[in-house]
Formats: C-alpha cells, sequence, structure tokens
C-alpha cells in the first residue's frame, strides 16, 4: 500500500465494440501519460495520438485524457484511454501498461478508492452500482439521487433534529443553575416519536429495491384459454425492442420484462387454474400458487362468454383492489357474462385481446396509475435504502424506541442521552461520521446560557 | 527544606514554572513533591490562585476534575475545601454520574493559603520577577530570561502565563494594556515563541462589575442557600484528618477554616426592561459589537450584550450576586459580563432589581490575550516545537480556574517524568475528565476558550465524582503521586466497595438480593445496616456501582471496543503523505499534529473511520 499504486481495468463490456474505453489511477497515471503522449500533458484535454508500447509498436490510435490529482473521479491521477473495441488492442494495451507498473483493478476499486479519498460518502458509492445495474427509468431516477448525495442529505437531516433533541437534555444537565425554561419532555418524546416513524419508512424503502432492481413481479393468472397468452403478447408485441427474456431454470416462468412508464414489468405467466386430475398440471398449478405468494400484482384475465370461475383461495387471498386489474377478454362476442360482480372492489377492464389497441392503452393507463398510487412513497426525491443502511437503521430506531420509552418513564435524562448518541452514531455510519462540536453548537443556539 | 535561589548557567533548576495561577501552582508543587528542584516565577507575588473572575470553584465537570486533582495529589480541592465560604452539590435531582460539587470561596483566603502552601513546600523557591524570554538551546529550552535581567536555568519549564500574553483590556472605547485590571501585560515572551516557530492566536474573555454589598437591597432578592451536609472535594476518608489542614505541614497553621463551616449566601435578581433599553441603545459602543476587538469570546459565557442580541425573545435575563470572601463587602455579579463603556455599564447595574443605589467598585472589562495552539502540543503538554518546554492553562487557549489546575498538575508531572527519562502520564477519555480535556486540546484544538462539559465526555456515566479517586489509583500509584499511607487507604477503600458490590449481589432480603432492590429504588434506603455505617464515599460509589451495574458494563464494553484503537501506537517518523487511500486534507493534518495513536487520530476533526481503516491496513502492513 503505497502512492505508487496505480491500477487500470477495462471500463466498457469486454468484446467487439466500436469504442473501448480502458481508466488508470494512481500515481504513475502522471508519468505514463507523459511517456504515452510524448510531450506536455494537458490536463482534461482529449488528445488523439498514437498509442506506441514501451518497445515502440504501435498498438492503435487512441484519445486519451489526463486528470490531475484532487480534479478526477478517484481523487487520484487518472488517464482515460478510448481505443477501438477490438479485444487484441485491449489486450495489448492492458498488457502494455502492466509493464509499466500497472496492476490490474479489483472489482469496484475505482469507486472504492474516491470513497477512501473522501470525493464521495459511503451511499454514494453503493449508487453508483445501482446506477451500473439499474434496469428501469425509476430506478435509475434513484440510483441517480442516491450518487448525488440524497441519502446523505436525509442521515444529516435526521441527524440534525437528533442533535437538537440531545442538546435539549444536555442543557439541563451541563447548567444546572441557568435560568432555563422548566425542563419538558413532552417535546423531545413527540419529536422521538416523528423521528421513529421516518426511520421506519425510510426501513420500508428497502422493499422497493427488487422492485426496481428486478421489476414488479405480475402474475397474470386465469382459466385456462381465456386468453392469458394473448395478454402477454400483446403487451410484449408493442414493446419488443426493450423486451428481455429471461432463460433458466429458475426464471423460466417470467414471460417477459416490459417497461410500463417507467416502471420495469416481470411478466409471469402461470399455468391455467382449474381442477385437474393430471399429475403434470396439478404441478404446474401448485407452482402458480407459490408465485402467487411472491407476487406483487395481478391481472385476472376472465373469458367473457364463460362464468365467473372460482379461484384458489391461496390467491384470492392475497388479490385487492390495489394490486388486481380484472380483464374481460373476448367482449367483442355475443352471449356475455356479466363479470362486475366478480371481485368488485378490483378495477375491470373490458377488451378485446385480439387487436383491440385502445383497450391495451386504457390497460396500460389504468395500470401505471395504480402503480403509482401504490408506490407513490417512491415519489420524486425518495430515497431506497439497501441491507446495510437497513442494518444501521434499524439499530438506530431501537435506540430511539429505547429512548422513548425511558422518557416516557421519566428515567435520568443523562441515561436518554446515551439512547439518542447510539442513534446518532448509526445515522452517522450510514455515511460518515458526526462531531460533539456540532452538538454544543446547537445547544448554544437553542439555549441562552451563561450566567 | 529551602535551599536557596539559583541563577545563572551553571545552577540549574529541574523545573521553572512561569506564572503562579491555578495552573502554576499545581505544576509548582506536582513537581516539587515529585522530589524535583522547582523555581516558580510570578510577576506578582500578591497575585498567587488569583481568582480573576467569579469567586466559584467546581460546578458541572468542574467539580469532577477537582476531585480528580485530588485523586493525582494537586491542591485544589483541599485549599477549596478549606477557604470555601459556601457549598452546594449541583444536579442533585439527576443521576449520580452528573451530580458535581460546587463551592463559593473566599477569594483572598484561597489566595493566602495557597501562597503559604507553596512557602511550606520543600525543594520549592519562589520568587517575584516578569519573565520576558525564554532560553533555547539547539531545540531545547534551558531557561528563562527576566526584566530584572536575571537569568534562571532549568531542564525544563512549564509555561503558566494564562492571558498576560500582549493582553489588551476593553472597556467600551477605553483600552488598557494588561492581562487582569491592575496587573501588567508581556510582549517578550509571545515574541519568545513566535521566534521558534510556536503560532499564537487571539482570543477573548471578560468579566463583569464588581460592587460594594452594602449598597445591594436584598428586600426582593432570593437568597440561595448553601447545602446544610456539604458536599467536598478532597478525599478525607482516605487522607488523614488532619489533611484538611495540609499533608505534608501537620505542626503548621494554615488559613483555613473546618469545611463547611459558617456558610454564606448567594442571591439571585434579574434584569429588567430597562436594562435592555439600555444595552439595546448603547450596542454600537460595545468593544465587542463596535469591532474593537478581535478575538473570538466562549458561547457558554456571553455578555450581557449577546444576551439580548441573540436571544431577543428572552425577557430578562437573571444574575447571581455572590459575596467574595468573608472579609470584604465586594460582591460578583454572575451572568452580567459586559464590553459596554463605564457611565453605560452604571445606568445598566442601577435598572436591575436591588442594585438601584448600588456602589460600583470595578466596573466589568473584556480581555484579549493570545494564547498558543494546543494542537502543537502533545499529550503530554510537552511542546512538539521546542523540547522540555510545556504548556498548562489559559495560554493553551481553556478558560476556567479548574481546568488550568489539571493541565499544570499533568504539565508538572510530565516535565519531572521527561528529565527522569520516565514515561509520560497521559489520562485515557475513558477515565478521566482530565483525560478528555487534555486528548480535545491536543488533537482538536479549540475556537473558543475551552471549557469543560459533562457531554463533551463519551463515557461520562463512568465518571461519577466519588470515584475519581479509585478511577485513578493505578496512575497516582505508577507516578507516585500520593504517599504510602494514602495509596494504602484507597486500596483498602477500593477492596471494600467491591466485596460490598459482590454481597449485595448474592445476598437476599425481601424476597429479592439487596442489588435488584437497589436497581428499582436507586436509594441508600435498601442497603443493609452494616453498609449504612460505612463511609460516605464507599456508600456513594457502591450504590452506583450497583445500581447502575446495566449501564456501567454497558460502557465498559463500548470501551473495550474502541480499546484497539486506541492502544495501537503510531509511530512518530510516519510519513503520511505516501500513504495510498490516505485524503490529502487527513494526510496534511494527521503530519501537523502527528497523533500518539490510532485512537488520537480517530478524532482529529476531518479525520474520517475511511482514513483510519486506511491507517491500520497501513501499520498491518509495515
Amino acid at each position: 500500500m503505497t502512492k505508487s499504486d496505480t491500477f487500470v481495468a477495462l471500463s466498457t463490456p469486454a468484446g467487439e465494440s466500436a469504442i473501448a474505453l480502458i481508466r488508470l489511477s494512481g500515481a504513475f497515471c502522471t508519468v505514463i501519460s507523459e511517456q504515452l503522449l510524448t510531450k506536455d500533458v494537458k490536463p482534461r484535454y482529449a488528445h488523439y495520438i498514437a498509442y506506441r508500447s514501451v518497445s515502440g509498436q504501435w498498438l492503435d490510435d487512441c484519445v486519451m485524457t489526463y486528470f490531475q490529482p484532487g480534479a478526477s473521479f478517484t481523487g487520484d491521477a487518472m488517464l482515460e484511454i478510448a481505443s477501438h473495441g477490438n479485444p487484441l488492442i485491449i489486450h495489448n494495451i492492458l498488457k502494455d501498461l502492466q509493464a509499466r507498473g500497472c496492476r490490474l483493478a479489483e472489482p469496484g476499486e475505482f469507486s472504492k478508492t474516491a470513497f477512501l479519498n473522501g470525493r464521495i460518502d459511503l451511499s454514494q458509492a453503493e449508487a453508483i452500482s445501482d446506477l451500473i445495474r439499474a434496469r428501469s427509468d425509476r430506478a435509475l431516477a434513484v440510483a441517480e439521487r442516491q450518487m448525488h448525495g440524497a441519502i446523505g442529505r436525509k442521515m444529516s437531516e435526521l441527524t440534525n433534529r437528533l442533535l437538537v433533541i440531545v442538546a435539549s437534555f444536555e442543557a439541563y444537565i451541563d447548567f444546572p443553575e441557568e435560568d432555563l425554561p422548566d425542563e419538558n419532555q413532552a417535546g423531545p418524546i413527540q419529536e422521538i416519536k416523528l423521528l421513529i416513524k421516518e426511520l421506519s419508512n425510510i426501513i420500508d424503502t428497502n422493499e422497493f429495491r427488487s422492485v426496481l432492481s428486478a421489476g414488479i413481479k405480475t402474475l397474470i393468472v386465469g382459466e385456462p384459454n381465456a386468453g392469458k397468452s394473448s395478454l402477454i403478447n400483446a403487451l410484449t408485441g408493442s414493446d419488443r425492442s426493450i423486451v428481455s427474456q429471461q432463460p433458466g431454470t429458475t426464471r423460466d416462468y417470467i414471460a417477459a420484462t416490459i417497461m410500463l412508464n417507467g416502471w420495469a414489468i416481470e411478466l409471469i405467466d402461470t399455468a391455467g387454474l382449474h381442477a385437474t386430475s393430471d399429475s403434470i398440471e396439478q404441478l404446474g398449478i401448485e407452482r402458480t400458487l407459490e408465485q402467487a405468494n411472491n407476487a406483487d400484482f395481478f391481472l385476472l384475465v376472465l373469458d367473457a362468454v364463460k362464468p365467473s370461475p372460482s379461484l384458489p383461495s391461496a390467491i384470492i387471498d392475497r388479490m385487492h383492489e390495489n394490486n388486481t386489474i380484472v380483464l374481460e377478454n373476448k367482449c367483442d362476442l355475443p352471449h356475455l357474462h356479466p363479470h362486475a360482480d366478480f371481485y368488485p372492489q378490483c378495477l375491470h377492464q373490458q377488451m378485446c385481446l385480439s387487436g383491440d389497441i385502445k383497450g391495451l392503452t386504457q390497460l396500460r393507463s389504468q395500470w401505471s396509475q395504480l402503480i403509482e398510487k401504490n408506490l407513490s412513497s417512491l415519489s420524486h426525491d425518495a430515497i431506497v435504502v439497501n441491507a446495510r443502511h437497513v442494518k444501521a437503521l434499524s439499530a438506530a430506531r431501537s435506540a430511539l424506541e429505547l429512548a422513548r420509552q425511558q422518557a416516557n418513564e421519566s428515567e435520568l435524562s443523562e441515561l436518554i442521552v446515551c439512547e439518542l448518541r447510539v442513534a446518532i452514531e448509526q445515522l452517522g455510519a450510514v455515511v460518515g461520521t458526526i462531531d460533539n462540536e456540532q452538538m454544543l453548537d446547537c445547544l448554544f443556539n437553542q439555549f441562552c446560557i451563561g450566567k | 527544606m529551602k535551599k536557596g535561589l539559583m541563577f545563572g548557567p551553571n545552577q540549574p533548576y529541574d523545573v521553572i514554572v512561569c506564572g503562579a495561577g491555578h495552573a502554576g501552582c499545581e505544576a509548582a508543587l506536582a513537581a516539587a513533591r515529585m522530589g524535583a528542584r522547582v523555581l516558580m516565577l510570578t510577576g506578582n507575588l500578591d497575585t498567587i490562585a488569583q481568582m480573576s473572575c467569579n469567586p466559584a470553584i467546581g460546578g458541572q465537570a468542574k467539580g469532577h476534575m477537582v476531585r480528580e486533582i485530588d485523586a493525582l495529589g494537586g491542591e485544589m480541592a483541599v485549599n477549596t475545601d478549606t477557604t470555601a465560604i459556601q457549598f452546594r452539590l449541583l444536579n442533585a435531582s439527576k443521576g449520580p454520574a452528573v451530580q458535581a460539587p460546587r463551592a463559593q470561596c473566599d477569594k483572598k483566603a484561597y489566595q493566602f493559603r495557597m501562597k503559604h502552601v507553596l512557602e511550606l513546600q520543600d525543594n520549592l523557591d519562589i520568587f517575584q520577577a516578569i519573565v520576558e524570554g525564554l532560553i533555547y538551546k539547539s531545540g531545547r529550552v534551558v531557561g528563562v530570561k527576566t526584566k530584572l535581567d536575571v537569568d534562571f536555568y532549568a531542564h525544563a519549564v512549564v509555561v503558566t502565563t494564562g492571558t498576560f500574553l500582549r493582553s489588551l483590556m476593553h472597556v467600551g472605547q477605553n483600552k488598557n494594556e494588561g492581562g487582569r485590571m491592575g496587573d501588567f501585560t508581556s510582549k517578550g515572551l509571545s515574541a519568545s515563541f513566535e521566534e521558534v516557530g510556536i503560532e499564537l492566536q487571539r482570543l477573548k474573555t471578560g468579566t463583569p462589575a464588581r460592587i460594594l454589598g452594602s449598597s445591594i437591597d436584598f428586600t426582593h432578592l432570593e437568597e440561595q442557600k448553601g447545602d446544610e451536609d456539604p458536599t467536598l472535594f478532597a478525599f478525607y476518608d482516605t487522607r488523614a484528618n488532619s489533611d484538611a489542614f495540609h499533608v505534608e505541614h501537620r505542626d503548621q497553621e494554615l488559613l483555613g477554616w473546618r469545611p463547611g463551616e459558617r456558610q454564606v449566601s448567594c442571591w439571585t435578581t434579574y434584569t429588567s426592561d430597562k436594562t435592555r433599553s439600555v444595552v439595546q441603545d448603547n450596542l454600537h459602543r460595545s468593544a465587542m459589537y463596535s469591532g474593537e476587538i478581535e478575538g473570538t469570546g466562549p458561547r457558554y459565557c456571553p455578555s450581557i450584550e449577546d444576551k439580548f442580541v441573540r436571544f431577543s425573545d428572552k425577557d430578562r435575563h437573571m444574575l447571581f450576586l455572590e459575596p467574595e470572601g468573608r472579609n470584604t463587602d465586594e460582591w460578583y455579579i454572575n451572568g452580567l459580563s459586559t464590553s459596554l463603556p463605564f457611565s453605560v455599564q452604571l445606568d445598566m447595574l442601577r435598572s436591575i432589581a436591588g442594585l438601584e443605589s448600588v456602589h460600583m467598585l470595578r466596573p466589568a472589562y473584556a480581555v484579549e490575550y493570545d494564547f498558543a495552539l494546543p494542537t502543537q502540543l502533545f499529550p503530554s503538554l510537552e511542546s512538539k516545537k521546542v523540547e522540555n518546554l510545556f504548556f498548562a492553562g489559559q495560554i493553551n487557549g481553556t478558560s476556567g480556574y479548574e481546568e488550568a489546575a489539571g493541565q499544570g498538575l499533568l504539565a508538572g508531572v510530565n516535565a519531572v517524568r521527561k528529565i527522569r527519562s520516565q514515561p509520560e502520564l497521559v489520562l485515557g477519555r475513558h477515565e478521566a475528565y482530565l483525560g478528555v480535556l487534555i486528548d480535545d486540546l491536543v488533537t482538536k484544538g479549540t475556537q473558543e476558550p475551552y471549557r469543560m462539559f459533562s457531554s463533551r465526555a463519551e463515557h461520562r456515566l463512568l465518571f461519577n465524582h466519588p470515584s475519581a479517586e479509585l478511577r485513578l489509583l493505578h496512575h497516582a500509584e505508577r507516578c507516585d503521586l500520593v504517599d504510602a499511607s494514602r495509596l494504602k487507604n484507597i486500596h483498602a477503600k477500593g477492596d471494600k466497595i467491591s466485596q460490598w458490590c459482590q454481597r449485595l449481589e448474592s445476598e437476599r432480603t425481601r424476597g429479592d438480593t439487596y442489588a435488584m432492590h437497589l436497581r428499582r429504588s436507586r436509594s441508600e434506603s435498601d442497603f443493609p445496616q452494616e453498609l449504612v455505617d460505612e463511609a460516605r464515599e464507599v456508600r456513594a460509589e457502591v450504590l452506583y456501582r450497583v445500581a447502575f451495574k446495566g449501564y456501567i458494563e454497558r460502557e465498559m464494553k463500548a470501551i473495550d471496543r474502541f480499546k484497539h484503537i486506541e492502544t495501537i501506537k503510531l509511530p512518530s517518523d510516519i510519513d503520511y503523505s505516501l500513504i495510498k487511500g490516505l485524503r490529502h486534507e487527513s494526510a496534511e493534518k494527521l503530519s501537523h499534529l502527528q497523533p500518539r495513536t490510532l485512537g488520537q487520530a480517530s478524532r482529529i476533526s476531518g479525520v474520517n473511520p475511511a482514513d483510519i481503516s486506511v491507517l491500520m491496513v497501513y501499520l498491518r502492513a509495515n
């Protein structure tokens, strides 16, 4: 571990492409840049120049950009080399850079270095990997907010509110003879209660992580031949370009992933639900019931010319007005069975899945409204926490719950403060730390101290 | 035995202490009691141990420190107990950890007694001379120059010059040089520090007006009496009874009286609407508000101008009237610091209930002075720039008699240990307020006159004041700071307390262990009779340890968690600029502050947990 340690990595995906980007970070970057550019290195300037190896051999024509220490992503000197996207060229350049003293970077080492150099806080570093993996507009938006420090800002807001509470206890401990207003714990208790609520809300956003990263699991349920496959075709057909088939044994029930108003939706096809003695079909039905347990959303497809079906309780119990749309298919045919009384609390959409563009558009719009309503807590400024955050935030919440209980029982304030300080430490663990001087600032701003 | 004054380069002392305030007295006594030959120089023998501001010692966190000073063999506790005219236990309604003894002292008695203790102390010479500069020799301090043109030499020097460096006093637009009204200022010494690269900055503090007691109308004021059963500062249960009148000189008649005898009262009053308008109408004439003063003042002791400006919604402010002694009628007005001009001060005083026809004896004033950035010190309080030069007290940017005395004691001890090539005495943050104080100073520095608050100590639940002696016993023993008979008594007390704690966990009464009863009631009323008969200090500590066992154990666990980084030493020759992954800003701060341990490094502002991880990895790899 010395400053001369310089690492290099291919930053674009391996394989053929028009352009590949190779990045290196560390103290050698400056020397290597001087060697490669063979003249004065102008920082933050795209130099178009032939890449020649240590032995002088031409490897490729590249665009190279040098970043000075303190003015780069990692905080150390960096060099970015854009070459042609030929795996052989990339291999040769990486080999040459290693000959010049670089080593291959470990996964995530650029972000880690940026964090260690204080360029970003921990939650920002984590958001970078979220950003790279985001598979929907919504996931992107959240990752982007968090990469720009949204979690850090939220934590410091909560921390500041906690500091005010701590200060209001500390004032009476450290300044017993001051002419302070009568010590009243009702205010702090109320504020602690609000903070517990707020922490719970933030902790709950962890559930959205899978919704954002994998998509909203949507189970398509219905009797055989009710039109489930037509529905999937209709939905995917209009979004063919961004549908990704998910092969593999564990996820083979996923018919497709589609985009709906920025949300990623995983469509899960199910076996038709009907009484059967066929053991293979029976197996399929059992699996459907299993999947129902994990589903976020249900699309129930009904055949308008048949009577309403009876569904297994495992599915019925999970369906409610906020997660289910009932589709009455084949409504263009005569001899309609009115299904309006079937799950009347759920949204009903009548349509004809074979070529009913208007019905499909209506479905998409109602569906996306319902999703927006359900996930309204993921509003434009929401943060979504990961498992590490949840651990720290839960510890903070437990400490606050203890503090609230102690305050309700009129416990000694120096003991309540201990719990509050634990909560502050835990919030600090999400992004960084906090200095006691900040609490004193808070105290002196809040109270007139000084006899 | 006194051996007579020594001067010139051929007769060096072991230690010279410059200054005879609260820091200087403890430094000189500690060093001399360790057997070192000590010279204490003061600009004025009549202001030894002067309480320049309020006539009180102790209070929240400060009272705790005075007890810690006593545990380490210092003088402040006994001197306070025997010259106090009122005792109060603060925070009596809160838990034992944050209860704090406080005493109003007879200022003159306090000074006279301390001076007499110094005069009687073996190995200690005191002499009146103003120090004008230090004498350096190849990166070390070797002596001091005085205004008498007499030079004194020593192996180590402790500087405790308080607010006297380039000090300027303000009363409105009126300015006078001096570190305290009626006293001088030292300019040469500042230059002498700057000459060797010791950086100085400005701070500001102040003191309110003094008034004549007979001109106060007490009729409508509220009386604040002392506690009938006073909480004392010194540990008399381990000292001999006669120790109240001094350890080494039992045959000597020192000034003072039986602690708690003949207590006097303080009084409270309030500012009025008139006070507020007087202040507001004359804000522009205040030295602070007119920009005359550049130094930073303390947040916890704002001037009355500040109070009315910053807390304009508060109609009135409480003031305490405190007597300065038994044999004087001079009174101190606590809460009325100001740098308003003299005539405005008079108007202001007369607007206060009870002071309508008050007679002012001394005006309030603000004082600006140089302090030496304490981050230039090692945790032993030795300068990083000049070997064998130690700093203690207000010159390090602190405020308060107790903060000064604590530093003085440790600087005196460490000066002697340094010249004897013994390891330094550094108290941990988990051991004592004095540990927190010095760690904060040398690690974080300070932006305002630093005062101790209990909230600065992360483990204050362990710092209940009766435990000071036991907490610091191993240091007192290792450094030979208290005599053998007292050490024996402290050990015996500790054993007795541990035994009681064990017994209470197992012995039962009324269907449960004593310990469980105590955890519910937190009261000595649940003690077995045999324990009721024990000394007060024993009872208090047993009750605390048993009733708050869960909390104390939790603190101990927290300490253990961080202990590993406290014990990891950082080599002094470490080149932080070469450590990969260390932020530039942190590397600079670490190089500048040269922390001794990883724990200290972690508390430097701007050094974050990631930097500490990087350092850990670096240390493991090397």
